[in-house]
């Protein structure tokens, strides 16, 4: 049932998205100094949650379509970032991955925050106070 | 929470990874002024079809099959005719820039790791309050 409200879908697919990208952090932070690896993100909140931008993984229009396991959407929407290649092939800037850790992790602070507050005032309704 | 847990996977395989490199860095510096020593390499691989993929995998130790140095003292009980001996092809400056570095990379991912657990544990507040 509160699935169904909106603000807290929003914000559950918001805390969703900050964790996936984090995953890919720390997949580029772990082989920084990998030969070869190429560094991926994916595409921001914002542009993943717009209908007109590409959306992570596979949409499914109809109830009957079959969805995709987990690690193959976070794999899917993963873009190349099209860095610079240092000597050795490897693509991976540590200080662009902690600025993007450090965007990711206020997003996961603010989803949650929504999520409380939305359940707060849920509970406020039902006239049990904070 | 999964990709979470997956994170917190990836950035100790980073650690390690690091961790290991450092052993080998240790080792090099430690065998510096070792007759005919060789210095030991290791190189990382993205490991994609393991258990999290991406994890870091360290790869086959290798030796450096540059030139050793050729040391000049006659006294030494390992010199030949021309009074020199091959000592080791280990550079002490290329081993302390290799050890920062992975001290660098293995602070990055110790602050990955420990900013994943701080995003769990605040999701396991959402359920306390």
């Amino acid at each position: 049932m509160f699935n169904n409200i909106e603000m807290m879908q929003t914000a559950q697919a918001m805390a969703r998205h900050a964790s996936d990208r984090q995953s890919l952090i720390a997949r580029n932070v772990a082989n920084a100094d990998t030969p070869g690896y190429r560094a991926r993100d994916l595409p921001s909140f914002a542009d993943s949650i717009n209908s007109s931008a590409p959306a992570v993984g596979l949409r499914a229009t109809r109830a009957g379509h079959i969805g995709t396991p987990d690690t193959a959407v976070e794999l899917a929407g993963a873009i190349d970032n099209g860095a610079e290649p240092s000597p050795n092939g490897n693509t991976v800037s540590v200080e662009t991955e902690m600025v993007k850790a450090a965007e990711l992790r206020q997003q996961h602070d603010m989803a949650m925050a929504i999520y409380a507050k939305a359940r707060d005032i849920l509970r406020t309704s039902l006239g049990r106070g904070q | 929470m999964n990709s979470i847990l997956q994170t917190l996977g990836l950035s100790a395989s980073g650690m390690s990874a690091q961790a290991e490199r450092l052993r080998h860095v240790s080792e090099n510096m430690a065998n510096s002024d070792t007759p005919g020593y060789r210095r030991k390499t290791v190189s990382f691989d993205a490991d994609m079809r393991g258990e999290v993929p991406g994890a870091v995998e360290v790869g086959k130790v290798r030796l450096d099959t540059s030139a050793l140095t050729e040391i000049y003292d006659p006294g030494h009980p390992l010199a030949d005719d021309s009074g020199s001996y091959d000592g080791s092809n280990v550079d002490l400056l290329i081993e302390i820039a290799d050890a920062r570095e992975a001290q660098r990379s293995y602070e990055a991912n110790l602050k990955i790791f420990d900013q994943a657990r701080q995003m769990s544990q605040g999701l396991i507040d959402l359920l306390r309050r």
